[in-house]
């Protein structure tokens, strides 16, 4: 099988395009030196795919610029991307940055942050990308189709000076329910997605493609960057064998620690890895999914060549430079409760939808099932949950009053995760996306630096869509 | 592998097997078969009270619930949280075992039934009742009342 896994725009062809670019727009003289603009071009298009073979039945798919997982954008920290992004489908969308910390106009939230784009229609993204790490885009509008139906892509920020390894890897994990013929059921949206655990396939996909094995070299170091791009399942992956350290989450640095058991990732979720790929030539170790304890599989094999790259692995593992956010001060900090209600199981009587009580049952029949603080939201555009001063730390309490598991995404920023069920973490993780197990209580500190009006939202698409997603305006 | 036989053995792996408990007839009741998200508890909590009723029940897990309903012929407004196999009927969501007995006495030409909605204080859920619950009737023209416990 061929290596399917540097599908990605390089950085050769990348740098080729702003090449181009710069003899177009040329520098006046007088300018400030900075770093160069890097532009690329998105086009989301329905399209097909061999998702399941590589020579056999395509899979319909919408899709960027023809090719799932959309086209890898990686420039390096501090530069600036512009990137034109042409709708080509027959309803209106936006491209979101997630966890990129990006000026509110550029957040691609619609309605919110900016008229969604029409069909046919282009509209032009650019900023700075302030912190390196592994992100990705998607559409935020209608996501839980548009993101089912293959539209996404990883966008890599790169560190200035990058940790030495010998391969810079990324899997973008996602599953699609596909039926016998392997294209999508059009289930989009039901009910019963949309009040359990939200539309989780029977077919999981690594960069695009159902993979059975990945190569490697004895002694290897590789940097694996994870990325869930999937609707709703979580992913529970265990190395057979193997030890990778974690450097970073949602693209933020932590203190390098080995997983010694099963690292979650729910949708949205990036981890770094270092996988020094301890065994033999001709060995073969399996990564397994082992999340839902009755559905556990094998994800792929990692096949080890016949060639050993260096005869003792690399040992030490160090702590990528820090990013820029600013360190929240908690002693000083305020702090505000929200809680997270609706669902199967969870007991939820009442909810306040378009402004009115109504009960759980006349919630469903309208297409609702989940609440922020009570309220289930029926667009993107809502009175804020929390008005927050520019510049001031806060702590939010969240509260899981489900019986279910929620991604929690805040826009704009980056959170630090500083404790769960009242016990402070060990890392301290830098997040944008935080996993709230059922019940769980999970505090999060952050300094509100980026003003506008931002999307706070469970990333189970379905969740989403089904009302858990309120606003935080920063002055 | 190929790729319709990948495709099937992910989607109906569980379907199937749900299908073949079907020729196992106990002498009173046959087996049933409990399929249901990977992730609910209250599902486990009806398979128990079925058990202390007498039926050996199979729990299984899956993604692709509301595929095999659809496959099933169960319509979206009567899809419960889980979906049983037993005998030749699909049986969606908490039904006490009064109408599953009504259901295997009289044998209707039907799909199956449902009591839609998990109302409090039905079987495996919490809560007291406060209201008849309403078990309908499905794949025989329009879905309508079965009996009311």
């Amino acid at each position: 099988m061929k290596n399917t896994f540097n599908n990605g725009l390089s950085r050769r062809s990348f740098l080729a395009a702003a090449g181009a670019a710069a003899g177009v727009a040329a520098v006046p003289a007088w300018a400030a030196p900075s770093l160069p603009l890097r532009q690329i071009d998105l086009a989301a298009a329905p399209g097909a795919t061999h998702l399941v073979d590589s020579d056999g039945t395509k899979t319909k798919v919408w899709s960027y610029n023809g090719r799932v997982p959309g086209p890898e954008i990686r420039i390096r920290q501090g530069e600036r991307l512009r990137v034109a992004v042409r709708n080509g489908l027959t309803e209106e969308t936006t491209v979101h940055w997630h966890g990129l910390r990006v000026p509110h106009a550029m957040d691609g939230v619609p309605h919110l942050t900016q008229k969604p784009i029409a069909p046919g229609e282009t509209f032009v993204y650019e900023f700075d990308a302030p912190d390196a790490g592994t992100y990705w885009y998607h559409p935020h509008q209608r996501s839980f189709e548009q993101v089912g139906r293959g539209l996404y892509g990883p966008l890599i920020i790169e560190e200035t000076n990058p940790p030495q390894v010998d391969r810079d890897v990324t899997w973008v994990l996602d599953d699609w329910r596909l039926l016998i013929d392997a294209q999508i059921s059009e289930d989009f949206g039901n009910r019963h997605d949309m009040s359990h655990a939200g539309r989780i396939g029977n077919t999981v996909t690594v960069n695009g493609r159902i993979t059975d094995m990945f190569e490697a070299r004895a002694g290897e170091r590789i940097r694996l960057r994870l990325i869930n791009a999937a609707n709703a399942r979580i992913f529970g992956l265990e190395f057979d064998g193997h030890t990778p350290w974690v450097i970073a989450y949602d693209g933020q640095p932590v203190d390098p620690h080995q997983v010694t058991g099963r690292l979650d990732i729910g949708p949205a979720m990036r981890i770094d890895l270092i996988l020094d790929l301890t065994g033999d030539p001709g060995d073969a170790f399996a990564v397994r999914d082992t999340f839902y304890s009755r559905l556990k599989y094998r994800l792929l094999n990692v096949v080890y060549g016949p060639k050993r790259l260096r005869d003792k692995p690399m040992r030490k593992v160090a702590a990528l430079p820090d990013n820029t956010m600013p360190e929240p001060d908690l002693a000083s900090a305020e702090r505000h409760h929200i809680a997270f209600g609706g669902g199967m199981m969870g007991g939820m009587a009442m909810a306040k939808m378009g402004g009115r009580e109504v009960g759980m049952m006349e919630m469903m029949r309208n297409g609702k099932a989940w609440t922020v603080n009570g309220v289930a939201a029926t667009g993107h555009v809502m009175d804020p949950i929390l008005t927050l001063a520019r510049n001031r730390s806060y702590i939010l309490a969240l509260d899981n009053q489900t019986a279910w598991y929620h991604p929690i995404h805040l826009h704009g920023h980056s959170f630090r995760v500083i404790s769960r069920n009242g016990e402070p973490t060990r890392h301290k993780e830098w997040q944008d996306t935080v996993m709230m197990a059922p019940r769980e209580q999970v505090e999060i500190a952050f300094v509100a630096d980026n003003p506008g009006g931002w999307m706070f939202h469970c990333h189970i698409l379905e969740h989403q869509a089904g009302g858990m997603m309120g606003v935080i305006q920063v002055t | 592998m190929t790729i319709r036989n990948r495709i099937q053995a992910a989607i109906f792996a569980v379907l199937l097997s749900a299908v073949t408990a079907v020729s196992t007839l106990a002498a009173d009741r046959p087996d049933a078969t409990i399929i249901k998200n990977p992730q609910c508890g209250c599902c486990e909590s009806y398979a128990d009270y079925l058990r202390e009723n007498g039926f050996k029940v199979t729990v299984k897990a899956s993604h692709d619930l509301t595929l095999m309903k659809r496959e099933m012929g169960v319509p979206d407004d009567f899809a419960g949280c889980h979906t049983m196999v037993l005998d030749k009927y699909v049986v969606e969501g908490h039904v006490p075992v009064s109408a599953i007995d009504k259901l295997l006495a009289e044998r209707p030409d039907i799909k199956g039934i449902s009591l839609p909605g998990m109302p409090q204080g039905s079987p495996g859920m919490s809560g007291t009742k406060t209201a008849p619950f309403t078990v309908y009737q499905f794949g025989q023209g329009p879905a309508k009342v079965f009996t009311v416990e």
